[in-house]
């Protein structure tokens, strides 16, 4: 019998379940609620699951079908392998972070985040301009952005985009007319994903 | 005379120190090794990496981030690595 709760995010007052698979298979996708704070949960045997491929992807897809679900609901996403013992365990931390949950839950009402990452052929280089050209006018079509490290030299830019879940397509047809205007870079787009660049709340390890 | 050999050989120790402090600090540098491994999987994406040669790639370098983190996490403090 499985005891523990893997978390995959909070969402605000809620009660639902989903049908389909979480990390290491568990099912159904539930929701525990600590007054208008609702976590998303599934049963878990271990407290350390695999960080496999499989285990991260589902991760993802429950967060993102949260989303889809309802047509864009807000989620405040948890980062991978966040376990907690007991509903009691998870209820407590809900409980003592409220006030953060419901800033970060205000702070991207209604948004999903798209990432852009801009990667020149091997050896070659970018100009300066070129990378805040192309920086400016996604910008001009998110709520916000944000920078993410450059960890390899084949990449010229690697931002985070947050945007209303009503326009993506907005954003989606200002990367393709980036796509079309620079034919010599390669432009990987990728999302919506729930907006993990966007939020910040520290869990101690208490958990 | 024993002073003199001691000093003749000073700075060949000092520099066999120095190399050898530089490959433990290559292999022990965490963020190096995960810039790695998200640069395997970017290029697996993208389509320029084939899928044995990716998982290959992704196996040593977890390997050694394995190694790099069990020895930050033994040594505590002991291990600075400077980029």
């Amino acid at each position: 019998m499985s005891e523990h709760l893997y978390t995959y995010g909070v969402v605000d007052d809620d009660e639902f379940e989903l049908a389909i698979e979480g990390v290491d298979g568990g099912t159904p996708i539930r929701t525990v609620s600590y007054r208008s704070l609702t976590a998303i949960v599934s049963d878990i045997d271990t407290l350390e699951p695999e960080r496999s491929d499989e285990n991260v992807r589902r991760h993802d897809d429950v967060l993102r079908e949260v989303i889809e679900s309802a047509d864009g609901r807000t989620v405040v996403p948890m980062q991978f392998g966040m376990v907690f013992k007991s509903g009691r365990t998870l209820k407590s931390v809900l409980r003592s972070g409220r006030r953060a949950f419901r800033k970060a839950l205000l702070d991207v009402d209604g948004m999903v985040e798209l990432g852009v990452k801009i990667v020149v052929d091997e050896g070659a280089t970018v100009d300066d301009d070129t990378v805040a050209d192309i920086a400016e006018r996604l910008a001009a079509a998110a709520e916000r952005d944000v920078e993410n490290d450059l960890f390899s030299d084949r990449l010229c830019m690697n931002r985070s985009y947050l945007v209303a879940y009503d326009d993506q397509e907005a954003f989606s047809e200002a990367v393709q007319a980036v796509r079309d205007d620079y034919e010599d870079l390669t432009v990987q787009y990728s999302g919506p994903w729930a907006p993990y660049n966007f939020v910040d709340i520290q869990i101690g390890a208490a958990q | 005379m024993l002073l003199v050999d001691d000093l003749l050989l000073k700075p060949f120790v000092s520099l066999l120190n120095t190399i050898h402090s530089m490959a433990i600090q290559e292999m022990y540098d965490v963020s190096r090794i995960r810039d790695e491994l998200k640069e395997n999987q970017l290029l697996y994406e993208l389509g320029e990496r084939p899928e044995a040669t990716y998982r290959e790639r992704r196996t040593e370098l977890e390997a050694q981030l394995d190694v790099a983190e069990a020895a930050h996490e033994n040594l505590s403090g002991r291990v600075e690595v400077k980029r």
